[in-house]
């Protein structure tokens, strides 16, 4: 089942996420970014995953978000890759110290370009015990 | 979330409508919106008219914050709008005013074919192209380039592709800007824009970027047909595309940077998608010089395009392009910002006109319209869906005093992607196309569906409120015959 429902706006597309931790919450919404973004197909090429160091700061949680998700797309573009998984070794409001997991993108199906995470509308807030972010893309 | 929006507009006339700028305080101007009452209840069905009032915060905006017709929802900037500010009195950049694809816009060409001379080659004209040109998400051409000729493409613009080799002199005489705007500066591009960009020149990319083979189904202003050697019948080829991953990563790297420009220029917008800079402070300079980057890589790769469309017809024909009369008729951008002087109150002043969804419209006797069209003024080519028409039409003097020179880009979508996709069948869509002669091709079936005719309002109906409103002219009308989607 999926982990985020998609959120419709006239010229783009968003996503609602829920998680329990800040943490579950940044990976979820990265990997609902690239669950928009590509499927795997069915057979591989058998090229390993690459591992990329991800670091971004900002001046607040909602900022930082912003930039988690575009500098995965900045990177998934530069590099060609898909991004599948995230070990996280320091997540605060402010800062962020990730291990992102890329898949060579000939072993996914892509079917949508994302240009970028946008401010529009964005919310990344507590929700009763867990976490709640919606965030809409620039397709 | 499509929540209807709670304005209500003043009518001044039929075609135009104003946001009071008592609306919402902070707003410095009014907004004008291009629309007419059918037109208007689509409008009405989001936001996009909250996002004109809150475009009127921004500072030194002068005039009015303007909303062409085929205005929709976006995300800060509404699309389909068009704002200037007064450089002299702190008037602002924002790169949300231009978008992520710096540089989207769309270029037409003509042949000397008619539609009877080819309708038994357009099946093997549509595989051809879709195989010949590169298309779909995150597309690599056979273009390649190194680092040095990327800097080169960065400032050269269309240029660097005709000292290629992939077209002519007159090509750039026919491009906004002669196909590189001046003020480029590549130091200002980050090394990941760089990378990006790297592989996609003469790439189509994916979404609403199409490339079309059209036929003129009906003429409008026989002199200006004239002028522009375009006749009845006569087939004619759009292309649609932008500056890639360069351009979204410039937009990226600026929009992260100019968050912080809102405290230090001390700039209250509603907004943070409207984060934006002084023009005249470091940021904003240094903006303006990588967007102008951008730019330039968008006309390199229309050009680059063009040249694989031409490549392609000579292939299938069997028969040069300069055979075919394959002349770029005008390629025009309809996501920039542009330093422009234009009259306010009758007095001359330099403005920083941001065109978001919004196609430049200058009238006769404008000296940046090539010398050729000085007397009909600037073509302004207007894309529909892939199941209705494109328009072609010029730009007005009247254009250049309401609206800083600017008219409508397309037909403004109306739905969703998702909405789209849930309600159009593949296969029924096809064969509709196929009723009305229109083959497709799409790297992504999804697109297809995203794309649907029914998630656009009627091209008809924008291209009504230009052409009544004055702010453009109609020439001629295209139907399709042939698309190639992302």
């Amino acid at each position: 089942m999926k982990n985020y429902e998609l959120i419709e706006h006239t010229a783009d597309v968003g996503i609602r996420v829920k998680a329990v931790s800040l943490e579950e919450l940044f990976k979820n919404a990265a990997l609902a970014m690239f669950d928009i973004i590509a499927e795997k197909k069915f057979q591989s090429s058998g090229s390993p995953v690459k591992k990329f160091i991800v670091k971004q700061k900002a001046d607040n949680l909602e900022e930082l978000f912003i930039n988690w998700l575009n500098e995965l797309l900045s990177l998934s573009s530069a590099k060609e890759v898909i991004f599948c998984d995230f070990k996280f070794s320091k997540l605060t409001e402010q800062e962020i110290e990730a291990e992102a997991f890329g898949c060579d993108m000939k072993d996914y199906k892509v079917n949508a370009e994302i240009k970028a995470a946008t401010y529009h509308q964005l919310k990344v807030e507590k929700a009763g015990s867990g976490w709640l972010a919606e965030v809409i893309f620039d397709v | 979330m499509s929540e209807e929006t709670q304005i209500t507009l003043e009518k001044i006339d039929n075609y135009h409508w104003r946001i009071p700028k008592t609306y919402k305080p902070g707003m410095r101007v009014s907004g004008i919106v291009y629309a007419d009452e059918k037109l208007l209840k689509d409008i009405y069905k989001d936001k996009a008219l909250e996002q004109v009032a809150n475009v009127a915060f921004l500072p030194g905006i002068v005039r009015a914050s303007l909303a062409m017709p085929d205005i929709h929802w976006g995300y800060g900037f509404p699309i389909g709008g068009v704002a200037a500010t007064d450089i002299e009195n702190g008037g602002v950049v924002s790169p949300g005013g231009v978008g992520f694809d710096i540089n989207c816009g769309v270029r037409m060409l003509k042949t000397n074919f008619y539609y009877d001379d080819i309708k038994d080659k357009l099946k093997d004209l549509v595989y051809a192209l879709f195989s010949d040109v590169p298309s779909g998400v995150g597309s690599k051409g056979d273009i390649r380039v190194s680092a040095k000729e990327e800097q080169e493409i960065l400032v050269k613009g269309s240029k660097w592709a005709v000292e290629k080799g992939y077209g002519t002199q007159d090509d750039l005489e026919c491009t906004e800007e002669n196909g590189a705007i001046q003020g480029a500066d590549p130091s200002a591009v980050s090394d990941r824009a760089y990378e990006r960009g790297k592989a996609q020149s003469g790439t189509l990319g994916s979404g609403n970027h199409f490339l079309e083979v059209q036929t003129i189904d009906q003429l409008y202003d026989r002199e200006a047909c004239d002028a522009l050697g375009l006749d009845l019948g006569q087939v004619t080829v759009m292309i649609h595309s932008g500056s890639r991953g360069l351009g979204y990563q410039v937009c990226e790297d600026y929009a992260k940077d100019m968050i912080h420009c809102l405290q230090k220029y001390n700039i209250n917008v509603p907004d943070r998608q409207l984060a934006c800079a002084p023009v005249n402070s470091s940021e904003g300079k240094a903006y303006l010089g990588a967007m102008r980057c951008a730019a330039n890589y968008a006309w390199a790769n229309r050009q680059c395009l063009m040249h694989l469309t031409r490549k392609t017809f000579e292939r299938i024909f069997q028969m040069s392009w300069q055979k075919m009369g394959m002349n770029l008729i005008y390629d025009v951008a309809h996501n920039i910002a542009k330093i422009e002087k234009h009259s306010v109150d009758g007095e001359e002043k330099l403005l920083c006109v941001h065109r978001k969804g919004a196609t430049r419209a200058f009238g006769p006797g404008n000296p940046a319209v090539p010398e050729r069209y000085r007397k009909i003024g600037q073509p302004v080519i207007i894309p529909g869906d892939m199941g209705r028409n494109s328009y072609l039409l010029v730009g007005t003097k009247k254009a250049e005093e309401e609206t800083f020179g600017s008219a409508c880009h397309g037909a403004g979508r109306v739905k969703s992607r998702t909405a789209s996709t849930r309600t159009t069948d593949l296969n029924t869509l096809l064969k509709e196309l196929e009723s009305k002669g229109i083959m497709v091709k799409a790297s992504g079936r999804g697109t297809i569906v995203e794309e649907a005719p029914a998630a656009y309002k009627d091209v008809n109906d924008v291209v009504d409120v230009v052409h009544n409103a004055g702010i453009s002219k109609r020439v001629c009308r295209m139907r399709p015959l042939c698309v190639i989607k992302g």
